[in-house]
């Protein structure tokens, strides 16, 4: 694992996320999106990490600090041990393991803010559902350039 | 043996991280939220890009021979402003008039900021911006945009503060409206805008009437617009109600500076 790489990386998606992406109405999460690419690439160790870290990131981001990094980290480990069992390498796969993700993801954190007391979402659908589905959407395509970039070699299924 | 100590260290990574978690949760929100604007310091110039890209594309062209219509709109909130304030000071000289008075705002300084992230959503709508304490903020100040009243100062660092936009859920501030006289709390209700609940459908209200945020003691001197009414329905569980909802008078999500007023500065 090159953890230069990945810092750099982390730094610019939640750049971007809080920046170019927080205006817009429909917008993929980059750090979902990312969580599940190390979860998929790395080894479970690297996995691990890199998914609460990748948490605390989002966190930080966020309006509250702790859900995410629970939420990321639990999912993003039982992904990695997943993929143990079960090779996610084709896209729509792939593209399924963000939106499961996101949406188990985005419950845990509603439930973790509603306990800590902060305001949570009116339209709970449109968070739980929205998001997960355009990081789906767009996730496999940027799995291509982040390999390139964390010099992780893609296997074909 | 290797392998069962590789085991058992991604056991304990797992519970290390969780127990981090479990203690930035568990944590007061003021000091996590310290994290929060400490990264938005550290990274402000590329966050400043990054909002100024996204801005960028979503204006429009400007026209060069018609008066834009943000800058029509900022000097119909200062007009509103004047009016108010001169409406304030009638009715201080009616009431006072053998007494010295001094003017409203008299005194109030005014520092701008600039922009540095917005996130505007259902959730919640905030902004945070490149002045701190250091430049005399604090919290509860009243921000401007525009010349309209967008939020209030919620957390303070050293270099950065966060802003509570008038549109957020939690937020709460007093305000009248133009032409009644009474005082009502505003709501936050997302999605830029906000409400005003329960009000007596006696009152008169129509589409457009302005709102103005009400004077409070070291905050605001004289009431200043924060809104209009962009409509005015009668309750879903009370019929002899307004269901009033205020719309802001300024695009908060393309603001890339605001004022923020400090009305007792120390110098």
């Amino acid at each position: 694992m090159r953890w230069f790489r990945f810092a750099v990386l982390l730094s610019l998606v939640t750049v971007l996320q809080a920046s170019v992406l927080a205006s817009l109405n429909i917008r993929p999460d980059l750090p979902l999106i990312l969580l599940v690419f190390f979860a998929i690439y790395c080894n479970t160790h690297d996995a691990i990490i890199t998914s609460f870290t990748i948490g605390f990131a989002a966190d930080i981001i966020g309006y509250t600090m702790g859900p995410q990094i629970i939420s990321f980290g639990i999912l993003g480990t039982s992904l990695a041990y997943l993929h143990r069992l079960i090779v996610i390498r084709k896209m729509p796969y792939q593209a399924l393991a963000i939106f499961v993700t996101g949406l188990l993801a985005g419950a845990l954190t509603y439930i973790l803010t509603f306990l800590k007391g902060q305001p949570t979402a009116a339209n709970l659908y449109a968070v739980l559902f929205g998001t997960p589905l355009y990081s789906a959407i767009a996730g496999p395509f940027l799995f291509l350039p982040l390999a390139w970039w964390m010099r992780i070699k893609k296997r074909k299924a | 043996m290797a392998r069962m100590q590789i085991r058992i260290s991604r056991r304990m990574l797992f519970t290390w991280f969780m127990l981090t978690g479990f203690i930035l949760l568990l944590a007061p929100q003021e000091l996590t939220n310290k994290c929060q604007l400490a990264f938005a310091h550290i990274f402000r110039w590329p966050l400043s890009i990054g909002r100024g890209v996204s801005l960028s594309a979503r204006s429009p062209q400007p026209f060069t021979d018609l008066v834009p219509r943000r800058e029509y709109n900022k000097l119909q909130n200062h007009l509103a402003n004047l009016e108010a304030r001169l409406r304030q000071q009638h009715q201080k000289l009616e009431k006072l008039s053998k007494l010295r008075n001094r003017f409203a705002m008299e005194g109030a300084k005014v520092v701008l900021a600039d922009v540095t992230t917005a996130a505007i959503n259902e959730l919640h709508s905030q902004l945070i911006i490149n002045r701190g304490k250091d430049d005399g903020l604090d919290t509860g100040q009243f921000v401007l945009g525009d010349n309209g009243i967008i939020g209030r100062i919620s957390e303070v660092s050293s270099r950065t503060a966060r802003v509570r936009l008038i549109t957020d859920p939690t937020s709460k501030i007093a305000v009248k409206i133009a032409g009644l006289n009474v005082n009502r709390l505003m709501q936050g209700a997302g999605s830029n805008s906000a409400g005003i609940p329960y009000l007596d459908i006696r009152h008169k209200v129509e589409i457009g009437n302005v709102v103005y945020a009400d004077k409070e003691p070291g905050f605001l001197d004289a009431p200043m617009i924060i809104g209009k009414v962009a409509q005015c329905k009668r309750g879903n569980e009370n019929p002899s109600v307004w269901d009033i909802t205020i719309e802001p008078v300024c695009d908060i999500e393309g603001l890339k500076d605001v004022a923020i007023i400090i009305m007792n500065p120390q110098e």
